[in-house]
């Protein structure tokens, strides 16, 4: 056990620093996006948020009292108790933004499934130091996967696209670091993009190409997909038998294709039925804003619109025009990056790139001098969700991912989102305290 | 610790490496984007950004008002009305049809007339349609107080044609209208826009460019809603008015041709013919341009268009017809121009002659006007003097020949659109077009101006002005000058200008003058004429249109006929179409005009003087 003034000394300041950093720049450009075109203060988020902040700080300063050791023991029923919060939201949660994702009354309300992602990278990190000695088998990737897929397809029917997706990397950090077998993981992820892109391909046909590509159709268009899944399959099997009598390398690497173009195909198929037009079109319309420029084309453009107009300096602050003329949508929350880099300029943008750059930097580093697996997979956790949250978020306001509606960590408006990742650090931290104690 | 004993330099620190790596890869992969959006591209998206919050406002110009000759009271001037507009971009998809609705029942108008404007296909467009050319101030007001509810709706001043003299005015004057498509196509490089106003008939048309000014623009400063953010910077480019401009036409003569004609069917044209001015010019049926440019003004429009009567047409210049007897001016003129038979030499007229197998006869019928010299067959309109004379003497070349040089069968030019030029018929045209060759009996038709021979009631008047004037017809105009709008200096004025000029001796028409006095003196216009204001000359005509039932009325006279100076001369022209006896009011007419131009009377004064008020329909006869 540590002493306050010992644990003190040897917590990682630089981050908090950068986090207290972020958070007051967040406070301040939600304070500039509630100024109206009259120059008038409509909005008292910046409060809400300030408060959020504040408390964030503490709730972050206070987990690093925790003894990371006795932590594992907790995760089932943190884990358990944060799914059937989960399930209970999906019932009588209230509906936000399309979204069954809220619990609370009046004002008051929480989003639980920020706080899963904490609860998923804790349990997740437990038992991948649980099943060390399993080494890359496949039942420690398919558990460790079923451990993320369960709070993900809840969050999915929620349903909310944006905050799903980010326990992919969770996972994948996680899992990587945790030494699962990474031939299952790049299994997973070339999966993953192949059911995406071929989900989001017949709308983005349709609505790009003058004349869709012959070869395309055969990916998506019934019945020609279920033929070449068919292909996939009997590949698949002629190539797991031939590996069974021969032995050779090639047939594992055939049916390892196989499979991934079979599985790929089918959820493309389910994913087509399940997403929303909408949500399909946020990907087409990621690839090319002016195919729906006053939709959710729109979005992106006046983003680009705020940010490019920004140029290097910036037009001060209080000053945007796309943002205090209100073009700029959802100022506060998922592109409180435009408004920053519209004031701000380039500097200001960079300068939250690198606080974000030196955040991850940090944890990064601290997990080579970490001695349980399971304090390395928490460190790797949180930051594959501060990397993924930022790389999504800020890509999306220049027009360079899709536009998932995930917020940007420590500075988008929102208490949730800022209180599950001030614990998430908190952890990284105390543990980061604790990392020559043996 | 470690539960499991792992050593801290144990952790293959390649997956750190690898984890460091994306971070980097990803921080200077987002970095430099930035700095390509915002350094880089950055003045792109710095113009895009203003352009985005920057709207364009039209200031419309003021069009010019017109005046008649005296430039005193205006005929047409503005009044102010908005016109309604909708950004179709700038309402949320979903609210559209809430807002259409909104709109039609606060305007007044069925809410499909609003979907028939901006069809879906237009829904993603940031450019104004016009919804309403012209709305009253106190709807703007009811819908400046509700603006939230309407998004994307705007409005715009836009000064309303308000024409203060319709009746025979409407035809000269014309009205405006919103551009047409195919009007875009044409103007387009004029520097019309969709939505622009412009002239589509008369003066109106005509002079759109003088009248039309130059549209301002202003640019504001607006929010996502389409709110003008105050105190920022605006860049004005203030309206130009369009000119005033000041017409040939007297307002009193006007309305003096307008009532002498009354509710018959036909024209009346005033021409001064010393300079070509035209002091009035009266069509009726007629049309009234405030109802055309009023909201239902299409159902007007449509309604119009339909009538049987051609409310449309002015036809003074739009329409043509055989001139008949009037067209003895020219024949008498070419007889003693040609001197094709003495002018004292008789010829007997026994009501009728035989031609072909076809017998001809004059209007007076058997036992028929006995024997005649020219100024007497002219003054009694004798159809066999004529017949025989240019038949045998004058020739279908000649008389032609004449007939062209009086103007006939082209267009005279004057600046109102849509003339029509009349039809000289010949007989290589005749062969060309019916493959018959052009026979006596076509030429007996054309002596008297029956037959294929057309020309419209300002041609009419030309040909007398060419008389008046003793070989000279200027060309007839209805521009008298253009002049600035807020000064009411002239800027410019049309001047006198020829636009033929014939091969006639000045003695020919001298004797042709007499002659024509002769046909009030002691011919067939003696009674009708009856005016003692000023002396008169002049023609009188009756046209078979094939009909038995249809005449049409001419007289062609000019006055005073003894005139010292030229300038005090006026032609007037009046034609009927008639379909009853009591509409053979031509000469009648004109006798109204003369008599309240020269005693400078209106027309219920002059009518009463000279007994035409309420007089027996019956009582006034034909006159051929």
């Amino acid at each position: 056990m540590l002493t306050i003034r010992t644990l003190s000394r040897s917590i990682d300041w630089i981050v908090v620093a950068a986090i207290a950093t972020l958070m007051t720049l967040g406070v301040m450009f939600i304070y500039s996006s509630g100024i109206n075109s009259e120059g008038d203060l409509v909005s008292s988020e910046y409060i809400k948020q300030a408060i959020w902040a504040a408390t964030g700080i503490l709730v972050m300063l206070g987990v690093t009292l925790l003894e990371p050791k006795r932590l594992p023991d907790y995760t089932v029923i943190i884990y358990g108790f944060f799914l059937i919060v989960l399930v209970y939201t999906l019932i009588f949660g209230r509906v936000v933004n399309g979204a069954r994702s809220w619990l609370g009354v009046g004002d008051l309300g929480i989003q639980p499934s920020e706080f899963m992602k904490i609860a998923t990278i804790v349990f997740l990190s437990r038992y991948i130091e649980m099943s060390l000695h399993e080494g890359h088998s496949f039942k420690r990737f398919a558990v460790s996967l079923a451990i993320v897929v369960v709070p993900m397809g809840l969050i999915l029917s929620q349903p909310d696209f944006g905050t799903a997706l980010v326990f992919l990397p969770i996972y994948l950090g996680v899992a990587f670091i945790g030494g699962v077998s990474p031939r299952y993981l790049a299994f997973l992820m070339l999966t993953g993009s192949l059911a995406i892109v071929m989900t989001v391909m017949p709308l983005w046909q349709g609505l790009v190409s003058t004349k869709p590509a012959l070869f395309m159709r055969l990916f998506y268009e019934a019945p020609y997909v279920y033929y070449v899944m068919g292909a996939a399959l009997l590949a698949l099997m002629l190539a797991i038998a031939g590996y069974r009598f021969f032995r050779k390398r090639y047939y594992y690497w055939i049916s390892y294709v196989s499979l991934i173009g079979f599985l790929g195909l089918g959820s493309s198929l389910v994913g087509q039925r399940i997403l929303k037009d909408y949500q399909v079109m946020r990907l087409v319309v990621f690839l090319d804003p002016s195919v729906d420029p006053l939709g959710s084309g729109w979005n992106i453009l006046q983003s680009i619109t705020a940010i490019g107009s920004g140029g290097f300096l910036g037009k001060g602050f209080l000053q945007g025009t796309q943002s205090h003329y209100r073009y700029l949508p959802q100022q506060s929350t998922d592109f409180i990056f435009s408004i920053i880099s519209e004031e701000l300029g380039f500097i200001g943008g960079v300068l939250v790139f690198a606080l974000f750059l030196l955040i991850a930097f940090r944890l990064i580093l601290s997990i080579r001098t970490l001695s349980s697996a399971f304090q390395r997979s928490v460190v790797a956790g949180v930051f594959s969700m501060i990397l993924f949250h930022f790389m999504i978020n800020t890509g999306m306001t220049m027009g360079i991912m899709p536009i998932t509606g995930i917020p940007l960590l420590f500075l988008s408006y929102g208490g949730s989102s800022l209180w599950a990742i001030c614990l998430g650090v908190g952890l990284c931290l105390g543990i980061g305290a604790r990392r020559y104690e043996s | 610790m470690s539960d499991l004993g792992d050593r801290p330099s144990a952790f293959p620190s390649g997956r750190i490496l690898m984890l460091i790596g994306m971070g980097v890869a990803v921080f200077i992969w987002y970095a430099s984007y930035l700095l390509y959006l915002q350094v880089v591209r950055g003045g792109e998206y710095r113009v895009r950004a203003v352009n985005i919050t920057r709207q364009l406002e039209k200031l419309p110009a003021q069009r010019g008002e017109i005046y008649d000759r005296n430039y005193n009271l205006p005929l047409v001037l503005n009044v102010d009305s908005f016109a309604l507009t909708i950004v179709p971009a700038e309402i949320p998809p979903d609210m559209l049809d809430t807002v259409f609705a909104k709109l039609a029942a606060l305007v007044d108008m069925p809410i499909t007339d609003i979907q028939k404007k901006i069809p879906p296909a237009y829904y993603r467009l940031f450019q104004p349609i016009e919804i309403l050319p012209s709305i009253e101030q106190g709807v703007i007001n009811s819908l400046a107080e509700r603006l939230d509810e309407f998004p994307g709706v705007s409005w715009y001043s836009r000064p309303k044609r308000n024409y203060l003299e319709t009746g025979s005015f409407s035809h000269l004057i014309g009205y405006v209208g919103e551009i047409s498509r195919d009007e875009l196509k044409v103007f387009y490089n004029k520097g019309y826009q969709p939505g622009d106003i412009i002239g589509k008939s008369g003066i109106e048309r005509q002079y759109d460019s003088v009248l039309r000014g130059r549209d301002g623009r202003q640019f504001k400063t607006v929010d996502v809603k389409g709110r003008r953010i105050d105190g920022a910077v605006r860049d004005v480019d203030p309206p130009i008015m369009g000119n005033n401009i000041s017409l040939t036409i007297d307002r009193n003569t006007q309305i003096l041709a307008e009532k002498a004609l009354g509710e018959r069917i036909g024209s009346i044209v005033v021409l001064k013919p010393a300079t070509g001015e035209i002091l009035a010019m009266v069509s009726y049926p007629r049309y009234n341009s405030n109802a055309i440019i009023a909201r239902s003004g299409n159902n007007e429009y449509a309604r119009l268009l339909n009538d049987p009567g051609n409310p449309l047409i002015n036809r003074a210049i739009q329409s043509s017809y055989p001139p008949a007897s009037t067209f003895k001016t020219i024949m008498t003129t070419a007889i003693i121009e040609e001197k094709a038979f003495p002018l004292e030499a008789k010829v007997l007229c026994t009501g009728e002659i035989s031609y072909g197998d076809r017998v001809f006869r004059c209007w007076i019928r058997k036992p028929g006007h006995g024997r005649l010299d020219l100024a007497g067959a002219l003054a009694q309109s004798c159809d066999v003097y004529f017949w025989e004379v240019g038949r045998d003497k004058l020739g279908i070349e000649r008389i032609v020949d004449y007939a062209k040089q009086f103007g006939f069968g082209v267009a005279t030019g004057i600046d109102l659109p849509g003339e029509t030029e009349g039809f000289v018929p010949t007989p290589q045209w005749k062969e060309r077009k019916f493959h018959e060759k052009w026979l006596g009996g076509d030429t007996l038709n054309l002596a008297i101006g029956q037959g294929y021979l057309l020309v419209s009631p300002l041609q009419l008047a030309n040909m007398m002005a060419l008389v008046v004037n003793e070989g000279v017809i200027y060309q007839p105009r209805i521009l008298k000058d253009i002049r600035d709008p807020a000064s009411g200096s002239i800027i410019s004025r049309t001047t006198t200008e020829v636009l033929s000029a014939s091969r006639i001796s000045k003695d020919t028409f001298k004797l042709a003058k007499d002659y024509l006095r002769g046909v009030i003196t002691d011919g067939t216009a003696h009674y009708p004429l009856s005016t003692k204001a000023v002396t008169v000359a002049g023609k009188t005509g009756t046209a078979e249109v094939g009909f038995a039932d249809r005449w049409h009325s001419w007289f062609v006279g000019y006055g005073p006929a003894d005139a010292q100076n030229p300038e005090d001369v006026i032609v007037v022209v009046s034609m009927i179409e008639a379909s009853n006896p009591w509409e053979w009011w031509a000469p009648y007419a004109t006798n109204i005009v003369f008599q309240g131009y020269f005693a400078n009377e209106p027309y219920e004064e002059a009518a009463a003087k000279l007994g035409l008020l309420k007089r027996p329909a019956a009582a006034i006869g034909r006159v051929e």
